[in-house]
């Protein structure tokens, strides 16, 4: 049975196993393993000239620093889904009109669909794994359980990065300012009436609870 | 997506010098470019994608004395909410608010906007499904498809037509039918006549390359263009004196033609319109060469041949009839008595198949020349004709119209390989005529020198391996056909013997006078020469084609310029947007079979009416797909400037629907920054979008408007690149703004828009919005 704490520690799980170092180096085409990077490229010089030989990324992942080989033509999405198992940012449009897959880098909230994770080398990254990992941010989970901000599912991650990047930058939005941060984000079942009162809801909570811990809001 | 190699570039230098090798397109903010990698859209996918983020200093927001600087990697999220550009650029924070969503605005750069590839939805179509004009193809399938987000400004000339490219004189075709649909006959004239100058004899024989090229296949029925180019034809004629005037000023320069054939017409015609002195030589008793002896009068009737020479004579043009060169001419005189010298003596030659008892056999050609003393009851009953081109099906005709009983056509080539023109081919069919493809002649069979038909041998390949002519036949399937005539039509030879031993006139390893491609210059200095004396026999258009060149060739060498101003070479173009609705074509009046004969037409020329609704039914092929930036027209307004590494342009001049652009960017040209100047004292500046959802969507309309003592009006998504709106620009200047001069001012802006029948739509919302945003800065 799903819980929050259960899928809080499902998605700490997830962000634990995100490896520090690429540990192995095993040629996609012919399956051949090299011992390094470098060796690997000259393994694609000797063997596969036609072809393109997968790229070293490092990047900061849900605050997990982490190299990864992929391919130079991959998207940052396909590269999470894949190489990672963080399935939160979804593959759904796959042309960057709909925000499922929507992710926060470097502190503004992007689409993953439409990045490529080559270009993400030395970037800062946070999916939803990492703010449903991160309990500040239970206020804004259970806001979105109370007002019913959900039917299928499937776009709500997408909506929760975004939220997340908006309290980021404005910790005291209007229902205006949280439609005009989401109009980015499609919702097919249709529960586009319910997320900003979540958020607005999500806000004041939040502001509560630093409030209690002695910071200023 | 596919596979590409990915570099980041370090400096703008570094990147052009990537983009210039091999097969490689810049990424900014990916927005654009990574969609059409994903639905696999370009005609060509890219090997590498050249990363333009990495390099430094081109993320800025500067404001220099008076002047706003933007760098061209600067985020549309960061220009939207800049509290400078908020204040005092007002239209430009609008229109990058405006951009699609926060997310894409996030990533997204000015740059990029500017340079972004069209979204119609033909273009954008996954796996370049519609190989579009913009692209790189011929048509534009919006024309007669789903246009509803299309342009209410006319399309944009973005290539050359096929219709344009397949005619071999290059007659400008688009925009003489534009004059037509508009009522302007004489502009069309003009247009007409400056690449070619007998549209009422080609209306009538041409074989019609453009017909056959015309977009419309591909959806219905091409247009007939060749009717359209007929009625204009007979209104040139009817009205000559208007249109084949003496020329204004005389070179004092004298040029010799030789042959008065449509190469030598046309060469004639285009030397004296640029003012020489031009003398005719012609071999037979009356001038037109094949248009008057060979082309039967049914097909071109021949007082049009005659009344075409006496408007040629009265351009001043001297004709010299009946002269041959056995009679005291020389080349060498030619030479030394005339500034210049045109051969364009045809190819008259009959050639020689070879096999037994040719001699009993009687030349095709011949026959069309000497067709009236065939007359007196020399045809047979049965006849039969060799040869499978125009000239074999003329003569076939002929054949039958004479009164033969039975006219039989025997040709080497397949059907679908027949040289002759369906038209002409179908005439024939119409007749009786009995058409054998794949068969050759193999021997005539006779008696005592009497005629009484032809063996045939079955042709079983009629070009070799290398394309040249070399029939192959099987020797064991043959056949007999009876007749008392047998004319071959197979072909003519060129025959140059008139120019005697001495004289030097290089030929190419065809035996025909070899020629500059471009000028028509021969071997020798000052001697030009055009038609089927260098081609072999071909068509009249092409006679008239490479006329025209020798004339142009001559004129250069003569030192004189030949004006070539081209009417009507316009990028903008027009569709009669009901006109183009009408899914067939026109189709010419034609007698009934049994009432033709040798001397009437057959068929007859449209009527202007007729005319001018096939000229409607003209695509005006160009692409009809909009602007979609919503930056565009705010910079425009704003009367902003692009620097790129190499030059400063205007953002007026910057967009151009070209193929695989929307700017006039070079493929290896990068952006790098966005000047703009200060707002002149009181003024203010706003920008409107319309679309489908309020976020996520391209523009329906979009348009910028900086108010002041010089007002700028630029309107966006209605045209292939944004739009000045002068006119209305010029109502709302030094005048005080109130409703009605609003509505004035936005009725300004749509007077000239040319909607499609549904994009009629947009020049209300266009006009609308324009009212609107003009009393809410008031």
């Amino acid at each position: 049975m799903y819980t929050q704490e259960s899928t809080r520690a499902a998605a700490r799980g997830l962000i634990d196993a995100i490896p520090d170092v690429v540990e192995e180096f095993r040629c996609p085409i012919c399956k051949k393993a090299s011992a390094s990077y470098d060796s690997l490229r000259r393994h694609y010089d000797e063997c596969h000239q036609e072809d393109i030989p997968p790229m070293m990324v490092a990047l900061t992942l849900n605050g997990r620093h982490t190299e990864l080989l992929v391919p130079q033509h991959w998207s940052l999405q396909r590269a999470l889904q894949f190489k990672l198992g963080l399935t939160g940012a979804k593959h759904m449009c796959d042309k960057g009109v709909c925000g499922s897959c929507t992710v926060i880098i470097d502190g503004s909230p992007a689409l993953s669909c439409t990045t490529l994770v080559v270009e993400c080398h030395g970037k800062d990254i946070l999916t939803v794994e990492g703010i449903a990992a991160d309990a500040t941010w239970k206020p804004l989970v259970d806001a979105y359980c109370r007002w019913d901000a959900m039917q299928c599912g499937y776009c709500t991650p997408g909506f929760l990065v975004t939220a997340k990047a908006l309290l980021d930058r404005n910790p005291n939005p209007t229902i205006e300012e949280c439609n005009e941060a989401l109009a980015g984000n499609i919702c097919i079942c249709g529960t586009y009436p319910r997320h900003a009162t979540a958020i607005v809801e999500a806000a004041l909570k939040i502001a509560e609870d630093s409030q209690a811990k002695g910071g200023a809001a | 997506m596919r596979p590409f190699s990915h570099a980041n570039a370090q400096t703008v230098h570094e990147a052009s010098v990537q983009l210039s090798s091999g097969n490689a397109k810049a990424i900014a903010g990916g927005t654009d470019l990574l969609g059409t990698l994903k639905d696999n859209l370009l005609p060509i996918y890219p090997d590498k994608v050249v990363n333009l983020k990495a390099i430094k200093n081109l993320d800025y927001v500067k404001q220099e004395q008076s002047l706003l600087r933007i760098g061209s990697l600067t985020k549309l999220s960061a220009i939207s909410e800049h509290p400078v550009i908020k204040e005092k650029y007002s239209a430009l924070s609008q229109a990058a608010g405006s951009v699609a969503t926060p997310h894409i605005r996030n990533m997204a750069t000015i740059g990029g906007n500017l340079a972004q590839l069209p979204r119609c939805w033909y273009f954008r179509k996954a796996d370049n499904r519609f190989n579009c004009i913009r692209k790189g193809g011929e048509e534009c399938f919006a024309i007669l498809g789903d246009n509803r987000y299309h342009s209410i400004f006319g399309g944009s000339r973005c290539a050359d037509t096929p219709c344009m490219s397949q005619c071999p004189a290059g007659t400008n075709i688009p925009a003489y039918l534009e004059e037509i649909r508009k009522d302007n006959w004489d502009k069309a004239a003009e247009i007409f006549l400056s690449a070619h100058p007998f549209p009422m004899i080609t209306g009538r024989v041409c074989a019609h390359f453009c017909q056959s090229a015309c977009n419309r296949h591909q959806t219905d029925e091409g247009v007939l263009t060749g009717g359209v180019e007929r009625a204009l034809g007979d209104y040139i004629l009817e009205n000559s004196d208007k249109f084949y005037k003496k020329p204004t000023k005389e070179t004092n320069k004298s040029v010799a033609v030789v042959g008065s054939g449509p190469a030598g017409l046309t060469a004639a015609y285009f030397l004296r319109r640029a003012g020489n002195k031009v003398t005719v030589y012609e071999r037979m008793d009356c001038a037109g060469g094949m248009l008057r002896y060979a082309i039967p009068a049914y097909r071109l009737p021949k007082d049009i041949v005659e009344k075409i020479i006496s408007i040629l004579e009265n351009m001043g043009i001297e004709f010299v009839l009946g002269h041959d060169f056995a009679n005291g001419i020389t080349p060498e005189k030619l030479e030394k008595e005339y500034d210049g010298v045109c051969y364009a003596t045809g190819a008259w030659k009959r050639p020689i198949v070879g096999i037994s008892g040719e001699e009993l056999t009687v030349f095709g050609l011949d026959f069309l020349v000497e067709v009236r003393k065939w007359m007196d009851g020399k045809v047979g009953e049965e006849v039969l004709v060799v040869g499978g081109g125009n000239v074999a099906m003329d003569v076939a005709v002929t054949a039958k119209r004479l009164g033969a009983r039975k006219v039989t056509l025997a040709c080497v080539e397949p059907r679908e390989r027949m040289p002759a023109s369906s038209e002409e081919i179908a005439r024939a069919e119409a007749e009786g005529i009995v058409i054998m493809p794949s068969w050759g002649p193999s021997k005539v069979i006779e008696n005592n020198g009497v005629l009484n038909g032809m063996e045939l041998k079955r042709c079983v390949s009629v070009v070799g391996d290398d394309g040249t002519f070399n029939p192959q036949y099987d020797e064991n399937e043959q056949l007999v056909v009876s007749a008392q005539n047998i004319l071959l039509a197979i072909g003519q030879r060129v025959d140059l013997s008139f120019l005697g031993d001495k004289y030097h006139l290089q030929l190419n390893e065809r035996g025909l006078i070899d020629v500059d491609a471009d000028s028509q210059r021969t071997s020798r200095p000052g001697v030009f020469a055009a038609g089927d004396a260098t081609t072999g026999p071909a068509t009249v258009v092409s006679a008239v084609s490479n006329g025209k060149k020798a004339a142009d060739g001559l004129c250069l060498h003569l030192g004189i310029s030949t004006q070539q101003d081209n009417p009507g070479g316009c990028a903008s173009v027009t569709v009669d947007a009901n006109g183009i609705t009408c899914t067939t074509s026109l189709k010419l009046r034609e007698l009934d079979i049994n009432k033709r004969t040798l001397e009437t037409e057959d068929s007859q020329t449209p009527g202007v009416q007729e005319a001018e609704k096939e000229a409607k039914r003209c695509l005006n092929c160009g692409c009809y797909a909009v602007s979609p930036s919503d930056i565009a027209p705010a910079l425009i307004a704003l009367n902003a400037q692009i620097v790129t590494h190499e030059r400063t342009i205007n953002a007026e001049d910057f967009f151009n629907a070209g193929v695989m652009t929307s700017t006039t960017l070079g493929f290896d040209e990068i952006i790098t920054e966005i000047i703009i100047p200060a707002l002149p004292d009181g003024a203010k500046s706003v920008f409107k979008k319309m679309a489908l959802r309020k976020s996520i969507d391209f523009p329906i309309i979009n348009f910028a408007i900086v108010t002041g003592s010089e007002p700028r009006i630029s309107l966006g998504a209605v045209a292939p690149h944004p739009l000045r709106a002068m006119e209305a620009e010029q109502v709302l200047r030094g005048k005080t703004l109130d409703e009605k001069l609003a509505g004035q001012v936005g009725e300004a802006a749509v007077r000239d828009a040319t909607p499609f029948e549904s994009t009629k739509y947009k020049v209300q919302i266009l006009k609308t919005l324009i009212k609107r945003a003009l009393l809410e800065l008031a």
